[in-house]
């Protein structure tokens, strides 16, 4: 172990005394804000977080901003670990929510809604699905589509891992806590939201779920859910209830660039403009 | 002088005896000196490679061990039953998975890469070859995921339609996608092992009246199996560990393939779908590291039965 | 006239070699068939869209239009920087096992040494290059951090392509250049690197092929963002790679024009390859011919 240590430390000698030069600079300025940000954590977040980061380093180009993306709970796992300044997470982790402890220490910072929508194949015939019909089909129980008024044909049930952001507000909020079961056949886990449109796009009599902001074009079409349309107005409206909050958590209040940052995020500026652009929704609209 | 004759039989570099002070032992000095040199340069540059490994095996084995701290040995190997949320880490699903993906992958790519290399070394003429091999090459440099997302989109609709079955995603879709992915890599290196066989032995076998077909196989792939073995060890082991492709096409379900249509999922799919959804402190973390150690203890073990079965068939031909 | 009669077995034998040899034929047109519809596949969909603007622009991630500017130039950054760090030891130790290696049980275990890190999933090496870079080391996600666990991943497969091409030299010509009494290392610079040149380069291009399309590794250990500067040799900017700007685009971008920013990207990284290999091979190829003069 020493050993490995060692000649570790040896081949990148070189590159830590820069590095630890490089982090040397970090301390904040008074004036003008500088520094080095890295964003961890949710994929979905990811064109925000990138969007913003962008916009950021051109209004203060001293800021280094670094951002990367693997699942909701890297974000601030990679927070208590100090990898990431700022975890990107689609649920509050500073409580517990099913499957996952809450990480103390941590402050939740809203930075946008995200709608979320059951999608089908565009095969299907069905237009509309109600709690109990979705409960049914995910935990496996209803498994043709003549059950809740489509045509003779085996339902498909395309979902994503466990622990999937994605997944664990679909299942709190579509599916009222209901349970996702395995299934022998005719079921299937995707790694991503692409994946999962190209999937249900594909597949034959195949049901999923997505974030909003990806139901467009494709051979797939989103249902609404116990009669109201998913759309951006009837979440700001207050009817269609399957969205969540998506998260910056930091550790303790966030300081120095990382404030700036979230600051900038939360920004009017930013959530009128660039954020509707990426199709979420400004927390402000959200009562 | 008869042992310098034998030295040299081996290929060997005779030892040579001390140099007589003639045009300046300076320069012999220097460059017995650089002999020495990188004689210990090469031998480091091989210890560092063995130093990575090691790397992997402390970084990797540090945290999977810790997965049986938690649950016994027994049920992470024979359990089929794996459902983390409620505590359940069976692996036994994924490890035969695994086996079966990997076997059938080989099933469909020796044959193939194997006969593809004997068409460009033996058969093909000349600017046939030239332009086979760098066509080939190209398919290295396709990405895992283009070849897992032309797998979603291409290859499983028609699994679907052939087979009747609603999705399709399985052991057969994942092991054509890895076919075609690891058949550069074995017929490039099987090419240059057989084109490596001497000319001499070819032309004795023709002497004695062999048609072409029966020189390629009494001859010369003999002479070159010690090359395909480790062409297709390569290969093998690119196809256990390759994970962006197999995980669109293999259905990423928990549960063993009873045929190659069942979704299912292999020690890598599931790796890759759950690790970054897991937290750093639990068992499913360690279970997943667990996994990632099982694979090169599988592949480690693979590769032995493969040398073993090459070395014999090679003392025998 | 001809003196000679063929047997039964003789011409059964005959038989089969023509039969075989068709065989070998057709496989071959098929496999050839297949890559030139996967390429077209590829190609086809992306490369009528890309122009110079596509190329070096920045990426976008709300408007239509963006790039892979930065991208693509990390992608070449990362991967000379990865080469560097592998081709001399990888090479070394490919002639170690071939050249020096005695043939003994020590020699044995290195060899399953490389044979089992070349299987080592690319995943794996990218939580080493996390846990080294970015817990260790605590210098977030870098481009040297990227290049050095790609590094990880190319070094087996160097070593094995080098030894296979050193082994292939021919023992006379070693013999011939020991008779003249130069040392061990003086005919492995002079004689056996030259005559293994072409297999070695072609090993490299596979390895190279292999790692510029590689995204599990970067996806960890460089990150998913760019310095959004064209051209920033920084080692420590997070270094987003083409090939997992690819993987982005087509899991998660929301950009309207996403689908044809992946189709052109993966067009882009196998147009590179094919570019690579020629670049490497066509001067191997002058050399050749002015050998065989």
């Amino acid at each position: 172990m020493k050993l490995v240590k060692k000649l570790s430390l040896v081949a990148v000698a070189a590159a830590f005394v820069i590095s630890s030069a490089g982090v040397g600079s970090t301390a904040q300025a008074a004036g003008s804000i500088s520094g080095k940000i890295t964003i961890n954590g949710s994929t979905a977040l990811l064109p925000l977080s990138l969007q913003a980061a962008k916009e950021f380093q051109r209004l203060n180009p001293k800021v280094k901003i670094a951002a990367s993306g693997k699942g909701s709970v890297t974000g601030p796992q990679a927070v208590n670990k100090g990898i990431a300044d700022i975890g990107a997470c689609d649920w509050d982790a500073s409580t517990d929510v099913p499957g996952f402890k809450a990480f103390s220490g941590q402050v939740a910072n809203k930075v946008a809604v995200i709608p979320f929508a059951t999608v089908v194949n565009k095969s299907v015939g069905v237009d509309n699905l109600t709690t109990d019909q979705l409960k049914g089909i995910f935990s496996g129980k209803i498994t043709n589509w003549k059950d809740v008024g489509g045509a003779n044909a085996d339902i498909v049930v395309i979902t994503r891992a466990f622990g999937s952001g994605t997944r664990v507000n679909y299942q709190a909020k579509a599916l009222a806590g209901g349970d996702i079961t395995k299934k022998d056949k005719n079921y299937k886990e995707v790694g991503s939201s692409g994946d999962m449109k190209t999937a249900v796009s594909t597949t034959p009599n195949s049901i999923g779920y997505i974030d909003l902001v990806y139901v467009s074009g494709g051979d797939l079409k989103a249902v609404s859910f116990n009669g109201v349309a998913p759309t951006a107005d009837n979440v700001v409206k207050g009817t269609y209830k399957v969205w969540s909050y998506g998260y910056y958590m930091t550790k303790g209040q966030p300081t120095g660039a990382t404030k700036a940052f979230i600051d900038y995020v939360q920004s009017k500026k930013f959530q009128d403009s660039s954020l509707k652009k990426l199709k979420f929704i400004p927390i402000s609209s959200m009562k | 002088m008869s042992t310098h004759v034998n030295d040299l039989a081996r290929g060997e570099a005779p030892k040579l005896k001390e140099p007589v002070n003639r045009s300046g032992w300076n320069r012999a000095a220097r460059v017995r000196f650089t002999n020495k040199l990188f004689k210990s340069y090469f031998l480091f540059s091989i210890l560092a490679l063995c130093l990575v490994l090691a790397l992997v095996i402390f970084f990797i084995g540090k945290t999977a061990l810790l997965t049986f701290r938690d649950i016994s040995f027994a049920q992470f190997f024979l359990s089929f039953d794996w459902t983390p949320e409620e505590g359940k880490f069976g692996a036994a699903s994924f490890i035969i998975n695994t086996l079966s993906l990997t076997l059938l992958t080989m099933v469909f790519a020796v044959p193939i890469s194997v006969g593809l290399a004997i068409l460009i070394a033996e058969i093909a003429p000349k600017w046939l070859k030239s332009f086979i091999r760098p066509v080939l090459d190209l398919l290295v440099g396709i990405p895992s995921i283009v070849y897992g997302y032309l797998g979603l989109t291409v290859l499983i609709p028609i699994i679907r339609n052939l087979s009747g079955e609603n999705l399709g995603d399985g052991l057969l879709a994942a092991s054509i996608v890895l076919t075609i992915m690891i058949l550069p890599t074995i017929s490039r290196i099987s090419d240059d092992a057989i084109t490596a066989v001497p000319k001499k032995y070819r032309e004795a076998a023709y002497a004695l009246g062999s048609t072409r077909l029966q020189v390629i196989f009494r001859v010369v792939l003999p002479a070159a199996m010690r090359g395909i073995a480790a062409a297709v060890i390569l290969g093998m082991t690119r196809a256990i560990g390759e994970t962006m492709a197999v995980v669109m096409v293999i259905g990423n379900t928990a549960q063993l393939a009873k045929s190659f249509f069942t979704p299912t999922s292999v020690l890598t799919s599931n790796i890759v779908m759950q690790i970054s959804n897991v937290e750093f402190d639990s068992t499913w973390n360690y279970a997943l590291h667990m996994m990632a150690f099982l694979l090169l203890i599988i592949s480690f073990g693979l590769i032995m039965l493969i040398r073993f079965i090459s070395r014999r068939g090679g003392h025998t031909a | 006239m001809s003196s000679f009669t063929p047997t039964r077995k003789n011409k059964r034998s005959i038989v089969w070699d023509k039969a075989a040899t068709g065989l070998f034929y057709l496989l071959g047109a098929m496999v050839l068939l297949f890559v030139f519809w996967l390429l077209y596949t590829i190609l086809s969909k992306g490369l009528p869209g890309i122009n110079w603007q596509f190329l070096t622009k920045l990426p976008e991630e709300m408007d239509v239009g963006g790039g892979i500017g930065p991208v693509l130039f990390n992608s070449f950054y990362i991967l000379i920087l990865s080469l560097l760090f592998s081709i001399p030891i990888g090479v070394g130790a490919g002639i170690y096992m071939a050249e020096y290696a005695p043939n003994n049980k020590f020699t044995e275990g290195l060899r399953i040494c490389v044979e089992t890190l070349s299987s080592v999933p690319s995943i794996v090496f990218g939580l080493l290059g996390l846990a080294i870079f970015a817990e260790y080391f605590d210098v977030g996600l870098t481009i040297l951090g990227g290049a050095v666990s790609l590094a990880f991943l190319n070094l087996p497969t160097l070593a094995r392509v080098t030894e296979e091409a050193v082994r292939s030299v021919p023992t006379d010509l070693r013999n011939a250049s020991y008779a003249l009494g130069t040392t061990k290392f003086q005919t492995i610079r002079t004689i056996i690197l030259p005559v293994s040149m072409h297999a070695i380069i072609t090993g490299i291009c596979l390895v190279a092929g292999r790692a510029f399309g590689e995204s599990a590794v970067i996806l960890l250990t460089a990150g998913l963002s760019t310095s959004g500067e064209m051209w920033d040799f920084n080692l420590f900017s997070p270094g987003e790679t083409l090939a997992v700007h690819l993987w982005y685009v087509q899991s998660e971008a929301i950009v309207e024009d996403a689908k044809q920013i992946a189709d052109k990207s993966a067009a882009v990284l196998v147009f590179v390859v094919l570019f690579m290999n020629l670049l490497f091979r066509v001067p191997l190829w002058f050399n050749n011919r002015k050998l065989k003069r």
